[in-house]
Protein backbone atom coordinates (compact mmCIF):
# COMPACT_ATOMS: atom_id res chain seq x y z
CA UNK A 1 0.00 0.00 0.00
CA UNK A 2 1.48 3.38 -1.02
CA UNK A 3 1.81 5.66 1.81
CA UNK A 4 1.68 8.85 -0.19
CA UNK A 5 -0.78 10.58 1.51
CA UNK A 6 0.23 9.07 5.09
CA UNK A 7 2.13 12.18 6.05
CA UNK A 8 1.28 15.27 7.70
CA UNK A 9 0.79 17.74 5.79
CA UNK A 10 0.00 14.74 3.11
CA UNK A 11 1.45 15.34 -0.09
CA UNK A 12 -1.95 16.36 -1.65
CA UNK A 13 -2.30 15.69 -5.80
CA UNK A 14 -5.88 15.20 -6.38
CA UNK A 15 -8.83 17.39 -5.26
CA UNK A 16 -11.30 15.07 -3.88
CA UNK A 17 -8.93 12.26 -1.72
CA UNK A 18 -11.97 10.14 -2.68
CA UNK A 19 -11.39 9.34 -6.75
CA UNK A 20 -8.36 6.99 -7.48
CA UNK A 21 -9.82 5.26 -10.61
CA UNK A 22 -7.90 4.07 -13.36
CA UNK A 23 -7.50 6.50 -16.32
CA UNK A 24 -10.34 8.80 -14.64
CA UNK A 25 -8.64 11.79 -16.65
CA UNK A 26 -8.61 10.09 -20.07
CA UNK A 27 -11.53 10.95 -21.61
CA UNK A 28 -12.37 14.58 -19.97
CA UNK A 29 -12.71 17.75 -21.97
CA UNK A 30 -9.55 18.13 -23.16
CA UNK A 31 -8.77 14.36 -24.09
CA UNK A 32 -12.06 14.26 -26.09
CA UNK A 33 -11.04 17.42 -28.29
CA UNK A 34 -7.41 15.50 -29.14
CA UNK A 35 -9.63 12.64 -30.12
CA UNK A 36 -11.15 15.54 -32.48
CA UNK A 37 -7.95 16.49 -33.45
CA UNK A 38 -6.82 13.01 -34.04
CA UNK A 39 -10.05 12.30 -36.17
CA UNK A 40 -9.37 14.95 -38.16
CA UNK A 41 -5.56 13.72 -39.19
CA UNK A 42 -7.24 10.60 -40.02
CA UNK A 43 -9.54 11.95 -42.42
CA UNK A 44 -6.35 14.39 -43.42
CA UNK A 45 -4.38 10.87 -43.96
CA UNK A 46 -7.59 8.55 -45.79
CA UNK A 47 -7.92 11.65 -48.33
CA UNK A 48 -4.14 11.49 -49.92
CA UNK A 49 -4.43 7.99 -51.74
CA UNK A 50 -8.19 9.40 -53.30
CA UNK A 51 -5.87 12.04 -54.21
CA UNK A 52 -3.35 10.44 -55.88
CA UNK A 53 -5.30 8.15 -57.70
CA UNK A 54 -7.25 11.26 -59.03
CA UNK A 55 -3.81 13.15 -59.58
CA UNK A 56 -2.91 10.08 -61.93
CA UNK A 57 -5.90 9.37 -63.85
CA UNK A 58 -5.64 13.73 -64.28
CA UNK A 59 -2.51 12.78 -65.88
CA UNK A 60 -3.60 10.48 -68.50
CA UNK A 61 -1.75 7.92 -66.91
CA UNK A 62 -5.52 6.01 -66.41
CA UNK A 63 -6.00 6.30 -70.24
CA UNK A 64 -4.23 3.58 -70.95
CA UNK A 65 -5.46 1.11 -74.13
CA UNK A 66 -6.02 -2.46 -72.52
CA UNK A 67 -4.42 -5.15 -74.69
CA UNK A 68 -7.44 -6.60 -76.41
CA UNK A 69 -9.06 -9.56 -75.41
CA UNK A 70 -11.32 -12.26 -76.88
CA UNK A 71 -14.60 -12.60 -75.01
CA UNK A 72 -16.79 -15.39 -76.99
CA UNK A 73 -16.79 -16.72 -80.80
CA UNK A 74 -20.28 -15.20 -82.47
CA UNK A 75 -21.64 -18.20 -83.02
CA UNK A 76 -21.70 -19.48 -79.51
CA UNK A 77 -24.17 -16.08 -78.53
CA UNK A 78 -27.23 -16.20 -79.58
CA UNK A 79 -29.40 -12.94 -79.85
CA UNK A 80 -30.43 -11.95 -76.85
CA UNK A 81 -28.05 -13.89 -74.34
CA UNK A 82 -25.50 -12.28 -72.29
CA UNK A 83 -21.97 -13.95 -71.13
CA UNK A 84 -20.12 -12.43 -68.35
CA UNK A 85 -16.00 -12.06 -68.94
CA UNK A 86 -13.30 -10.31 -67.11
CA UNK A 87 -11.98 -7.26 -68.24
CA UNK A 88 -9.95 -5.38 -68.19
CA UNK A 89 -8.30 -6.82 -65.31
CA UNK A 90 -8.63 -10.67 -63.78
CA UNK A 91 -11.15 -9.15 -60.86
CA UNK A 92 -13.20 -6.92 -63.03
CA UNK A 93 -16.21 -8.22 -63.92
CA UNK A 94 -18.63 -7.56 -67.29
CA UNK A 95 -21.17 -8.50 -68.87
CA UNK A 96 -21.57 -9.09 -73.59
CA UNK A 97 -24.88 -8.71 -74.23
CA UNK A 98 -25.75 -9.42 -77.88
CA UNK A 99 -28.74 -7.51 -78.76
CA UNK A 100 -29.42 -8.15 -82.35
CA UNK A 101 -27.43 -9.53 -85.21
CA UNK A 102 -24.39 -6.92 -85.08
CA UNK A 103 -25.21 -4.79 -82.06
CA UNK A 104 -23.51 -5.76 -78.96
CA UNK A 105 -22.86 -4.16 -75.75
CA UNK A 106 -20.24 -4.59 -72.71
CA UNK A 107 -20.26 -3.12 -69.51
CA UNK A 108 -18.32 -4.45 -66.40
CA UNK A 109 -21.48 -5.15 -64.61
CA UNK A 110 -20.34 -4.22 -60.96
CA UNK A 111 -23.35 -2.08 -59.59
CA UNK A 112 -22.76 1.62 -59.12
CA UNK A 113 -24.33 1.42 -55.83
CA UNK A 114 -22.18 -1.06 -53.61
CA UNK A 115 -20.87 -3.28 -56.45
CA UNK A 116 -23.19 -6.22 -56.52
CA UNK A 117 -22.75 -8.32 -59.63
CA UNK A 118 -25.72 -6.60 -62.46
CA UNK A 119 -27.10 -9.43 -64.68
CA UNK A 120 -29.19 -9.18 -67.98
CA UNK A 121 -32.89 -10.95 -67.43
CA UNK A 122 -33.61 -11.71 -71.47
CA UNK A 123 -37.56 -11.77 -70.50
CA UNK A 124 -37.87 -8.09 -69.40
CA UNK A 125 -35.16 -6.65 -71.52
CA UNK A 126 -33.33 -4.95 -68.32
CA UNK A 127 -30.33 -5.17 -66.26
CA UNK A 128 -30.81 -6.34 -62.95
CA UNK A 129 -28.94 -5.87 -59.65
CA UNK A 130 -30.40 -8.26 -57.06
CA UNK A 131 -29.16 -7.04 -53.74
CA UNK A 132 -31.55 -3.77 -53.73
CA UNK A 133 -33.43 -4.06 -57.41
CA UNK A 134 -31.30 -1.39 -59.36
CA UNK A 135 -32.05 -1.38 -63.30
CA UNK A 136 -29.64 -0.50 -65.87
CA UNK A 137 -30.81 0.77 -69.38
CA UNK A 138 -29.21 -1.93 -71.71
CA UNK A 139 -28.54 0.65 -74.46
CA UNK A 140 -26.93 2.69 -72.87
CA UNK A 141 -26.09 1.52 -69.43
CA UNK A 142 -28.02 4.51 -67.20
CA UNK A 143 -30.12 3.40 -64.04
CA UNK A 144 -33.59 3.60 -64.63
CA UNK A 145 -34.79 2.30 -61.26
CA UNK A 146 -33.55 1.50 -57.48
CA UNK A 147 -30.56 2.90 -55.89
CA UNK A 148 -27.73 3.28 -58.04
CA UNK A 149 -27.31 6.81 -59.44
CA UNK A 150 -24.22 6.13 -62.10
CA UNK A 151 -24.16 4.27 -65.13
CA UNK A 152 -21.69 1.21 -65.80
CA UNK A 153 -18.79 1.86 -67.53
CA UNK A 154 -19.27 1.08 -70.69
CA UNK A 155 -16.56 -1.85 -72.57
CA UNK A 156 -16.40 -1.38 -76.38
CA UNK A 157 -16.53 -4.41 -78.35
CA UNK A 158 -14.97 -5.32 -81.21
CA UNK A 159 -15.98 -8.24 -84.11
CA UNK A 160 -13.27 -9.52 -85.63
CA UNK A 161 -13.31 -12.99 -87.31
CA UNK A 162 -16.33 -14.45 -85.71
CA UNK A 163 -14.72 -13.28 -82.45
CA UNK A 164 -16.12 -10.87 -80.31
CA UNK A 165 -13.21 -9.00 -78.30
CA UNK A 166 -13.38 -6.23 -75.66
CA UNK A 167 -10.96 -3.53 -76.51
CA UNK A 168 -11.30 -0.85 -73.85
CA UNK A 169 -13.73 1.18 -71.20
CA UNK A 170 -15.20 3.97 -72.24
CA UNK A 171 -14.68 7.32 -69.65
CA UNK A 172 -17.29 8.62 -68.15
CA UNK A 173 -19.67 11.42 -69.72
CA UNK A 174 -20.46 13.45 -67.15
CA UNK B 1 -14.95 25.33 -12.57
CA UNK B 2 -16.60 27.39 -15.49
CA UNK B 3 -16.78 24.92 -18.76
CA UNK B 4 -16.06 26.20 -21.74
CA UNK B 5 -17.10 24.59 -24.68
CA UNK B 6 -16.02 26.38 -27.94
CA UNK B 7 -13.37 24.69 -28.90
CA UNK B 8 -15.37 21.13 -28.38
CA UNK B 9 -17.91 23.10 -30.52
CA UNK B 10 -15.04 24.10 -33.28
CA UNK B 11 -13.63 21.06 -33.46
CA UNK B 12 -17.27 18.94 -34.15
CA UNK B 13 -17.70 21.38 -36.86
CA UNK B 14 -14.66 20.42 -38.53
CA UNK B 15 -15.40 16.97 -38.21
CA UNK B 16 -18.47 17.58 -40.04
CA UNK B 17 -16.92 19.36 -42.53
CA UNK B 18 -14.14 16.41 -42.48
CA UNK B 19 -17.08 13.78 -43.60
CA UNK B 20 -18.62 16.22 -46.24
CA UNK B 21 -15.85 16.31 -48.27
CA UNK B 22 -14.51 13.07 -47.98
CA UNK B 23 -18.12 11.97 -48.98
CA UNK B 24 -18.15 15.04 -51.67
CA UNK B 25 -14.25 13.38 -52.44
CA UNK B 26 -15.19 9.88 -52.95
CA UNK B 27 -18.18 10.39 -55.07
CA UNK B 28 -16.97 13.33 -57.31
CA UNK B 29 -13.84 10.22 -57.84
CA UNK B 30 -16.65 7.50 -59.20
CA UNK B 31 -17.99 10.34 -61.14
CA UNK B 32 -14.58 11.29 -62.78
CA UNK B 33 -14.15 14.80 -61.83
CA UNK B 34 -10.52 14.41 -60.57
CA UNK B 35 -9.94 18.28 -60.03
CA UNK B 36 -12.90 17.99 -57.86
CA UNK B 37 -11.58 15.23 -56.21
CA UNK B 38 -8.52 17.04 -55.61
CA UNK B 39 -10.38 20.13 -54.40
CA UNK B 40 -11.93 18.21 -51.63
CA UNK B 41 -8.98 15.97 -50.99
CA UNK B 42 -7.30 19.13 -50.33
CA UNK B 43 -9.52 20.59 -48.30
CA UNK B 44 -9.72 17.69 -46.08
CA UNK B 45 -5.90 17.84 -45.70
CA UNK B 46 -6.46 21.65 -44.72
CA UNK B 47 -8.46 21.06 -41.88
CA UNK B 48 -6.04 18.65 -39.83
CA UNK B 49 -3.50 22.08 -39.03
CA UNK B 50 -7.08 24.28 -38.72
CA UNK B 51 -8.28 21.71 -35.99
CA UNK B 52 -4.50 21.56 -34.47
CA UNK B 53 -5.33 25.23 -34.34
CA UNK B 54 -8.38 25.62 -32.58
CA UNK B 55 -7.55 22.72 -29.98
CA UNK B 56 -4.37 25.04 -29.13
CA UNK B 57 -6.35 27.78 -29.16
CA UNK B 58 -9.05 26.78 -27.06
CA UNK B 59 -7.77 24.38 -24.75
CA UNK B 60 -6.32 26.94 -22.31
CA UNK B 61 -8.68 29.55 -22.61
CA UNK B 62 -9.79 31.14 -19.23
CA UNK B 63 -13.91 32.17 -18.94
Amino acid sequence: MSDKNNKIPFNEDNYTHNIERNNERKLDRRGFMKTLVGAAGVFAVSSLPWGAVAAKELMGLGEKEYPHKKITDVSKLPIGDAVEFKFPGDHDDAILIRLSDNKYVAYQNACTHLRCPVFWVKEQGEMICPCHHGKFDVKTGAPTAGPPRRPLPEIQVKVEKDAIYAVRVKRYEA
Amino acid sequence: MKRRYLGVIILAGILLMNIIFTQYMVHQYYYENYENVLIFGGLNIVLFPLAVFAYKKTINMRA
